[in-house]
């Protein structure tokens, strides 16, 4: 499903990250991570554990701001101190845990923070305005194919796959440029990981673009245009994911192939 | 994702029934049955139980388990406990009682003093649980006993209790609105909730959403159980105006945590506050507010009991008010692990804790005996919950 080339695709990358550093008292987390993300594409961010890709994203996400490098955003630097200057840039970050409200309804947690409200009434407070926030939900469900059951649902009784919709069609509802995916496929079976997947191209389709982290090399080479591979905290490999083969790439994150014209960073800790 | 595209029910009947079921207002039906099963035993063992008499009795009787209860399921919504409801509500009522029989200040004076001074205690202990981040369990426990001891540090000075007089206090704790009135005010009340209901079903059906059959089942129970007791107390003397001020409360909470986003909000934090918290709530002002409006709720409660006693005492905080309203929260179906459960648990749960209390009174039942029952019923009905709880997470609808 990949193999079509995305007519969204253009020249300047959404998003590119220079030099990233970040330390951790005396632990250093990030030496040198530089990458980008183009509209319309998927960039999967690979490493063994401790690579760093938590790291990264964080600092993406304005959770753990990065002591030096550049973010740059459709060609500027900007500056991502906390979580909703990300959001304002238009950055959302779908994480492991899901972060859902698993007593509240499908609807409510796709808006969950951002309720549509009539204007305050005479009474104060903010009045839900349901109906609109669910007609609005579906036409979003619908450009993303997500088959969802009835909106008022408690997502407590979803699959794990349709929580992870929920979760990336939240990501998406707000205007978002770029959305970044942690481990999305980690706990789902064979047919909820395909439907994430089939997902997670299809936002790329719509040009969205999307880093996504994941251990499965089979998804990586399903669904990534682009792949950065992590190692001790630097960057030691961007590439096409035409241009390279799943041994190549296992052989960066564990720096045990060389491979021409990668940076020899990994390599010497 | 594919394998649960909605699948639409055939029979009227059935989409009823799936809509009942997946709206999660099951959590109402089992207290009410409940509930009915209590009425028809008592009436059984005592014929004095279901008349028109007893019935206005009990109606005046869940006011203050009602209001302390309501307070508490806002608490319990977050996930969170407060027990300084009891001497909070009974500090409240000497507070009104002093300024008004000592201090000879307005009676409208002296109830703002006693419901913003809950209030106060409300708004410190919020800020306790929330800023500082002490668990709620332990903040009330202190603050129960602070409110314990100021409570008697300013009635023991008058002998332990303090008599009621004015004329709006007793107006309000044995008056009744006329039974004309009544019908007027609830064929109102039912008007407006069937205009708003219909009004949501057509505009959910206009944006393509279900769940019509479940909003007119509810609004037809609501309509039997409303003009039933309409009929049952004007049959004695009217709706006491205690009741009244109840169901305002509980009206206006219903609105509150349903309806607004900072209802929304307080869902979500109970639910899950790490989710609210990345989602932009600010988890902090949410558990602050909600400490407020139930301190707000039980300053009420206190001035209620002591319209309803006509008298403000010391002895009415050391007896089981708390405790009671705790187990009318959670006998509603309120889950103390926050976030599940609703407002109006606290009008059946009291009804259920009151009807028994009463029940036992007419047969002459030793309270030690009014406990246990009391007690064995809470058991039951958390149990019950919980069992039917995981049958429908068993089954695909939490």
């Amino acid at each position: 499903m990949s193999a079509v080339i995305n007519p969204v695709a253009t020249g300047m990358p959404l998003l590119t990250v220079r030099g990233l550093q970040k330390r951790y008292g005396a632990v250093v987390a990030l030496r040198d991570v530089s990458f980008s993300v183009s509209r319309g594409e998927v960039t999967a961010l690979l490493g063994d554990n401790g690579a760093g890709k938590s790291t990264t994203i964080k600092a993406i996400a304005g959770v753990a701001p990065i002591d030096e490098g550049e973010i740059l955003l459709e060609g500027k630097p900007v500056s991502i101190r906390h979580p909703s200057e990300a959001n304002a840039l238009g950055i959302q970050t779908v994480y492991q845990d899901l972060a859902l409200c698993d007593n509240l309804g499908i609807c409510a947690n796709l808006y969950l923070g951002r309720e549509l409200v009539s204007k305050p009434t005479p009474f104060g407070p903010h009045v839900l305005r349901d109906v609109d926030m669910e007609a609005e939900a579906r036409k979003v469900l619908k450009t993303l194919r997500i088959n969802l059951p009835a909106l008022d649902t408690p997502v407590a009784s979803l699959s794990g796959g349709q929580r992870q919709a929920v979760a990336i069609a939240r990501a998406v509802l707000w205007d978002s440029k770029l959305v970044i995916m942690d481990e999305p496929t980690a706990a789902l079976g064979v047919a909820q990981t395909a439907e994430v997947l089939r997902l997670v191209r299809d936002l790329a389709g719509q040009g969205y673009g999307v880093i996504l982290i994941t251990h499965n090399m089979q998804n990586v080479f399903q669904v990534a245009d682009n792949i950065a591979v992590l190692r001790l905290g630097a960057t030691v490999m961007e590439r096409r994911r035409a241009d390279l083969t799943p041994e190549q790439v296992v052989g960066a994150i564990t720096g045990t192939l060389a491979i021409p014209g990668t940076t020899a960073a990994g390599a010497v800790a | 994702m594919s394998t649960t595209t909605q699948t639409a029910p055939q029979s009227p009947f059935k989409r009823w029934l799936s809509g009942v079921t997946n709206a999660s207002d099951l959590g109402m039906l089992p207290v009410i049955a409940a509930l009915i099963l209590i009425w028809i035993v008592f009436e059984v063992l005592n014929a004095n139980f279901l008349t028109p008499r007893n019935l206005s009795n009990l109606a005046a009787q869940i006011v203050v388990t009602g209001t302390l209860a309501l307070a508490e399921i806002y608490i319990i919504l977050l996930g969170m406990i407060d027990l300084s409801i009891g001497w909070n509500s009974v500090l409240a009522a000497s507070i009104f009682s002093l300024s008004t029989v000592f201090f000879h200040l307005p009676v409208v004076v002296g109830l703002v003093l006693g419901v913003a001074c809950a209030t106060g205690i409300g708004f410190l202990q919020g800020m306790l649980v929330s800023r500082v981040g002490v668990p709620s369990f332990v903040v009330t426990l202190g603050g129960a006993m602070v409110a314990e001891g100021i409570t008697l540090g300013i009635l023991t000075p008058h002998g332990g209790s303090v008599p009621l007089a004015d004329d709006l206090t007793t107006a309000i704790g044995t008056l009744n609105l006329d039974p004309v009135w009544s019908w007027a005010a609830s064929i109102v009340l039912f008007g407006t909730y069937a205009a708003l209901t219909l009004n949501s079903i057509r505009k959910r059906a206009a944006g393509g959403s279900e769940g019509g059959y479940a909003a007119v089942m509810r609004l037809v129970g609501v309509g039997v159980m409303l003009f039933g007791a309409v009929f049952m107390l004007n049959a004695y003397r009217g709706v006491p105006f205690l009741l009244m001020i109840f169901l305002i409360a509980l009206f206006a909470s219903a609105f509150v945590t349903k309806s607004t986003q900072f209802g929304r909000h307080l869902y979500a934090v109970g639910g899950n506050a790490e989710a609210a918290r990345r989602a932009g709530i600010s988890v902090k002002g949410i558990q602050l507010a909600v400490f407020v409006i139930a301190g707000f709720l039980v300053g009420l409660a206190g001035y209620l009991d002591a319209a309803r006693l006509g008298v403000a005492s010391a002895s009415v905080g050391n007896g089981d008010i708390m405790l009671n309203a705790v187990a009318a929260a959670v006998i509603g179906g309120t889950s103390l692990f926050g976030g599940r459960g609703s407002v109006y648990g606290a009008l059946f749960g009291a009804l259920v804790i009151e009807s028994v209390s009463n029940g036992m009174n007419l047969l002459g039942a030793a309270s030690s005996v009014r406990f246990i029952v009391e007690g064995g019923i809470l058991l039951a009905a958390i149990t019950i919950d919980t069992v039917l709880r995981l049958k429908r997470m068993r089954s695909g609808r939490a």
